[in-house]
């Protein structure tokens, strides 16, 4: 079968400000940002740190007592976000009497899986002395728990594939949902990811790292400044996003809306560091990227960082466009929005990857939030400091770079409205 | 607690299911009980009441059958 085109028409999301998707951009046009203190004692020892939570999910309504007692936290974003996508692409949650949704399927990223439950059962066994685990926690714990459930209440019989590559996991997954629709062998993905990373366990070991930021209750909103001068860290988050993937002819034939077409994904290793970023490797992601696409640097007009504010990160990310779009780079838009919705791990490529649709879409480039001098390694490129509209934006990119050096970059192309 | 008061109190608080349908001859699968919360039934009986289940019994069908299976092994057990 020749390569098909790609439609993406279906968007959703578990938003850090509790609402809808338009709240959500809305929200990251005006520089808000989601992030909150976080303060548990009923620990060890205290956690305190900048945190994006969402106190407002409500699992119970959306699921059920039944549903919901085998799942993790992790997977209930998963869910939560798959069926919102679901929705706003138009599709029914059964399948209908001319589908059968063999050729339907789903990818997932998490980098972390159901850690909730693992970390509870630690605890149990370790800790209070219990001599068993539920048997339900290996169904919580699983990684590819999300994609279980998505697939099952969908009645997608078609691939459920499982992507567990720390920060670019949901980028590859959408990578990966791309090709098997390009390709011909899906009809329709519905791709994304989704994390809960608070753990007790999994928040120390991530302090211990040395590359959170720290704050207090005055300062944990802008906590996270991606590219700035004075940027301190990271800041973890929770949450989940996905994209519908479809044969862009069988949205055609349906009337679907076509939010933007995905048409490139590239991806690399560094193959030298556990966790030190390498030019070359995004290097070859993001030229891969625009090869796959059939696009020039030209033609890109938005970059969406992977931008996580930390010290070794950030400039080794503006060096490697800086040698991707060597002259054009001074012209090239970039933000990272991490600083609005925290970094969301397993989960990020995928939210990103939909802020960068969200762009094209409404033609407006959502800011670095809390951006104040920028950093001297980090000139070159167009730093957007406040939303930006006006500019016509043909194509953009969202970025992905790991912990392991596993690159991710997607390209997409905006559709006439 | 009785064995049904316990079936009961797991029902409603995993699954929602009223007391009413929670009766002698109520197949648990129709309850929604299926063969992952008939592990998870048989874990809390054996939490909560200090019984240990043989790994090769055969899952009870009905909830009756659950109160009997149960009222047994605590008599034997306790003895």
């Amino acid at each position: 079968m020749s390569a098909q085109r790609v439609a993406v028409t279906g968007l959703g999301l578990v938003s850090p400000f509790g609402g809808g998707i338009d709240d959500f951009f809305r929200r990251l046009l005006a520089g808000e940002s989601a992030v909150r203190f976080l303060h548990t004692d009923d620990v060890p020892r205290p956690i305190a740190i900048p945190f994006a939570s969402l106190p407002a999910f409500d699992p119970q309504t959306l699921f059920g007592k039944a549903l919901l007692t085998t799942m993790d936290r992790f997977a209930q974003f998963g869910l939560a976000a798959a069926l919102d996508a679901w929705r706003d692409a138009g599709l029914s949650m059964r399948p209908t009497a001319d589908e059968n949704r063999e050729q339907w399927g789903v990818a997932w990223g998490t980098a972390l899986g159901g850690v909730l439950a693992m970390d509870r059962g630690y605890r149990d066994l370790w800790l209070n002395g219990r001599p068993r685990l539920s048997p339900l926690s290996v169904v919580q714990g699983m990684t590819n728990a999300a994609n279980a459930h998505i697939s099952i209440q969908l009645g997608l019989g078609g691939p459920s594939a499982c992507h567990a590559v720390a920060c670019a996991s949901s980028a590859m997954a959408l990578g990966d949902a791309f090709w098997r629709v390009r390709s011909g062998e899906a009809t329709v993905m519905v791709a994304g990811g989704s994390e809960a990373p608070q753990a007790y366990s999994i928040l120390r070991a991530w302090e211990a790292l040395r590359v959170l930021a720290h704050a207090d209750e005055q300062t944990a909103a802008t906590a996270c400044r991606p590219f700035s001068a004075d940027r301190g860290g990271l800041v973890l988050g929770e949450g989940g996003a996905a994209l519908v993937l479809e044969n862009w002819q069988h949205a055609l034939d349906r009337g679907a809306r076509i939010h933007a077409e995905l048409v490139g994904y590239g991806s690399s290793c560094d193959r030298d560091h556990l966790v030190r970023p390498n030019k070359d490797g995004q290097v070859r992601a993001l030229r891969l990227a625009l090869a796959d696409a059939g696009l020039s640097p030209a033609e890109i007009d938005y970059v969406n960082a992977h931008g996580t504010a930390t010290a070794e990160g950030d400039p080794v990310e503006c060096q490697a466009l800086l040698t991707v779009f060597g002259e054009s780079a001074a012209r090239l838009p970039v933000s990272g929005t991490k600083g609005a919705h925290g970094h969301l791990l397993g989960a990020a490529g995928a939210l990103e990857a939909l802020i960068t649709v969200l762009a094209l879409r409404e033609q407006a480039i959502p800011p670095t939030a809390h951006l104040r001098d920028l950093d001297a390694e980090c000139v070159g490129v167009d730093h957007v400091r406040q939303a930006r509209t006006g500019q016509p934006l043909r194509a953009a990119l969202s970025s992905s770079f790991a912990f392991g050096g596993s690159n991710a970059v997607l390209a997409f192309r905006a559709c006439a409205r | 607690m009785d064995s049904l008061s316990l079936i009961r109190e797991f029902l409603h608080d995993r699954l929602g299911v009223g007391a009413e349908a929670i009766v002698s001859e109520a197949v648990l699968e129709e309850l929604g009980v299926d063969s992952l919360m008939i592990l998870e039934l048989m874990f809390e009986f054996e939490e909560r009441f200090g019984i240990t289940l043989s790994k090769g019994m055969t899952p009870p069908r009905t909830v009756g059958e659950m109160v009997t299976l149960m009222d047994d092994l605590r008599s034997a057990q306790a003895n």
